[in-house]
């Protein structure tokens, strides 16, 4: 095992940067290329390739487990490259991959994390011998693989038919080359024990076995009231799941032109660069645009003829906004990377919960920050998962009502404005309104009276914590933690999350998301010698009160009346303790903020208007006095002053 | 005769068993009030089979199936349950039990299963 002493840590890094986006690479390939059922002549070379890399430095960085399971994979891959075996389950195939790529992921992970990398991957290990032994015995003429169709009832009253049956299989396994079953696992849902009660359970299995052992071995299995163990033909239908692909593949082999394009290519013209440079350079551009305009708008320089000089300073303006963009850019990583990954949890999903469904994906070109790529990523797989988990109904009730029996969800992208939107649809069965209102009401969320509330409204109680309507947790979601944590996540980076539904026809979630963290739009305000700045997403209105709407409280806490509803006031000069501000009401402008719902109002004493603004982090040292906390950075303002921005969220 | 470890937290299941067991030519090798006497106990007294119940204090019958396989591969483990522990069971097959009943079960399916192991 891997001891850090003998360990340079760079060789580690990169040992594991190229790790994973070998792994990342491979997984993308062989998820896209499961619909086609096959694989290419080089997507073939190239896994086996890629498996042949992490045995090799996998060993040389003494990772005995990764190297010993990529090897296993090597020699599977080698097979098939070298006998191009004609009867080839690619969905088993994808599987063992993906099971692979797995263990592989987490130990990498383990890595990175200075853990001990110590997972053992003998049953993984046993799976890819046993796939290899299997091809090699389609191979050899078939006659030491034998097929079997088994039916057999459990003893009435034995209870946890499912479980048997799962139970059955498990040890089936140990002496058999291939099963499959129907129900296909039993396990996993209780209305497979009413299926193995009236028509017993079914396994089609494959192994060198004799039909003599087989029979003791069911023989020797407890509860069983009736077994019926045929052997089935070589060309037996039944057996042939769907996912083998017919005798006739000799143009699998063929090489296609556009499918090489798309195979994995690690030659690229890029270069990695750290990002903590980027971060930096992100900085100085920021101070180089404040700092420009500090030259240009120069107190020293006003009232002097400078033909010259605005000519001068235009062309810099020019470079600085084209260097600007270019940062910007390079920042932007294009969301196909993360939109594919979503492409698994589907798949696994449908396969799991025995749903049909495919994932589409529009936009995926799409670019947004790199800090927000990352932040994004969990919220959007919570989203898929729900859409294809809740959304998404059995096949047979899509039949009913009328739907494709294959649902879909879509992951869709685009730009509009300075943001990017990304939607998330689903065609399933719609968010039930009466549900969630009755849930709600349960939890004494409810304030507004139910049927005044609007859609809208209704969906927006999802996102309040701790709101399921889904009384039974699935493996995948319904935990009650969700939404919530989603919105929060989603409005750290200054985005919003909204949803949408129709009955029946699907499910439609919308993040707004900046294009970018570093660079906001804000208001900016001046209350008395001090510039503030709130984000303009945060801002409901602005206008100059009046002092008849103005109210106090027995404590001096003032509010207004707007257009018939209350609303408290917070002086800005009283929060942050400013001096020489505006006292008069009737002088000043009002504000009104709005977070999650909630709406306050702000006073200030005058409004000078809207710009783009590079957000700073305060200093620590500031950051621990307790009023500071609503403060989220601070920003230079071109005449050199310097503008705090407002942490809306913190004021209510 | 062969020898049976008997591991349940309650004692009128380990009684009820007992007596069952006893009555057609088993041995009680053992009992167990406990998941982790039943790890105990396996190593030291080496019995033909056991039957664990699944919900036990201390460790549950689940992590004491998995520390007994761990010692001895071959172990022959019958978990005994209830309705509503499906999930849990299906955990003891992947770790290795050979068996389960749900109780309430018939004292001669118990018996069959044990033969049938044995």
């Amino acid at each position: 095992m891997f001891e850090d002493q003998f360990v340079n840590e760079s060789m580690l890094d990169i040992f594991i940067f190229e790790t994973s986006q070998l792994i990342e690479k491979l997984e993308e390939s062989v998820i896209c290329n499961e619909e086609d059922n096959r694989y290419s002549e080089a997507q073939i070379n190239e896994i086996f390739r890629i498996m042949h890399t992490i045995k090799g430095s996998a060993s040389m960085m003494m990772f005995g487990n990764i190297s010993e399971l990529a090897h296993a994979m090597e020699d599977l891959f080698y097979y098939i490259r070298e006998e191009k075996p004609v009867h080839m389950d690619y969905s088993a195939l994808t599987d063992v991959i993906l099971a692979c790529i797995d263990d592989i992921k987490l130990e990498i992970e383990k890595i990175r994390n200075h853990d001990k990398a110590d997972g053992i991957f003998r049953t993984e290990i046993e799976d890819v011998k046993k796939l290899l032994k299997r091809l090699k015995a389609a191979k050899d003429g078939k006659d030491k693989a034998h097929h079997y169709q088994v039916r057999l009832f459990f003893e009435d009253g034995c209870e946890m038919e499912n479980i048997r049956a799962f139970s059955v299989v498990q040890r089936l396994k140990e002496i058999c080359l291939q099963i499959r079953s129907i129900p296909e696992n039993p396990e996993n849902s209780n209305e497979s024990t009413e299926l193995i009660k009236r028509d017993g359970f079914n396994i089609n299995l494959e192994t060198e076995h004799s039909y003599e052992e087989i029979c003791d071995f069911f023989r020797n299995t407890e509860f069983l009231r009736d077994v019926d163990i045929k052997e089935a033909e070589e060309e037996n239908e039944d057996f042939r799941l769907k996912g083998l692909p017919e005798a006739n593949t000799d143009n699998k082999w063929e090489k296609k032109e556009n499918r090489e394009e798309g195979s994995i290519s690690l030659q690229q013209s890029i270069i990695s660069v750290s990002v903590n440079k980027l971060d930096k350079l992100m900085d100085l551009v920021g101070e180089m645009v404040i700092s420009q305009a500090m030259v240009i708008h120069n107190p020293d320089l006003q009232g002097m003829e400078l033909t010259n000089f605005h000519k001068a300073a235009g062309q810099l303006t020019k470079i600085t906004d084209e260097m600007q963009d270019l940062v910007m850019a390079i920042r932007m990583v294009p969301l196909s990377v993360t939109f594919h990954k979503m492409h698994r949890i589907v798949r696994d999903i449908s396969k799991k919960l025995g749903k049909e469904m495919q994932l589409k994906i529009i936009g995926e070109e799409t670019e947004v920050d790199k800090n927000i790529i990352e932040q994004i990523s969990d919220p959007l797989m919570h989203l898929v998962r729900n859409a294809a988990d809740h959304g998404i109904e059995d096949p047979a009730d899509r039949q009913r009502s009328g739907k494709p029996r294959q649902g879909t969800v879509t992951l869709e992208a685009k730009n509009v404005g300075g943001d990017v939107l990304i939607l998330i649809k689903d065609d399933g069965k719609g968010l039930d309104k009466e549900k969630i209102v009755e849930k709600a009401k349960s939890m004494g969320l409810l304030t507004n009276q139910e049927r005044d509330m609007t859609d809208k409204e209704i969906y927006q109680l999802l996102f309040l914590p701790g709101f399921s309507t889904n009384s039974e947790v699935t493996e995948y979601s319904g935990r009650g933690v969700g939404m919530d944590v989603v919105t929060r996540n989603i409005e750290k980076l200054g985005g919003s999350v909204s949803m949408d539904s129709t009955w029946q026809q699907g499910t439609c979630v919308t993040l707004k998301i900046p294009l970018t963290l570093a660079i906001i739009d804000g208001i900016q305000i001046k209350v008395g010698k001090t510039y503030f700045t709130i984000p303009t997403i945060a801002v409901k209105e602005f206008f100059r009160p009046d002092k008849k709407d103005v109210l106090q409280d027995p404590e001096n806490n003032e509010f207004i009346m707007v257009r018939g509803e209350c609303y408290s006031v917070i002086r800005l000069e009283n929060y942050y303790h400013v001096k020489e501000a505006v006292k008069k009401i009737e002088d000043g402008i009002i504000i009104m903020v709005e977070q999650e719902g909630k709406s306050i109002c702000l006073f200030a004493d005058e409004l000078l208007g809207q710009q783009q603004v590079v957000v700073k982090p305060l200093p620590d040292f500031i950051k621990y006095f307790n009023k500071l906390k609503t403060l989220t950075g601070c920003t230079l303002l071109g005449d050199g002053n310097i503008s705090l921005i407002l942490d809306v969220s913190g004021l209510f | 005769m062969k020898r049976v470890l008997i591991a349940d937290d309650a004692m009128f299941m380990r009684a009820t068993l007992k007596q069952q067991l006893a009555k057609h030519g088993f041995e009680i090798a053992g009992e167990a009030e406990d998941g982790s006497i039943a790890v105990k106990k396996y190593k030291e007294l080496k019995p033909d089979i056991v039957t664990m119940d699944i919900t036990m204090p201390v460790m549950s019958g689940l992590d004491a199936l998995k520390e007994i396989m761990a010692f001895d591969k071959s172990a022959k483990i019958v978990m005994v349950t209830a309705l509503g522990q499906e999930e849990m069971v299906k955990q003891a097959v992947v770790a290795g039990a050979r068996s389960f009943v749900v109780k309430p079960y018939k004292e001669e399916s118990l018996i069959t299963i044990l033969n049938k192991l044995l």
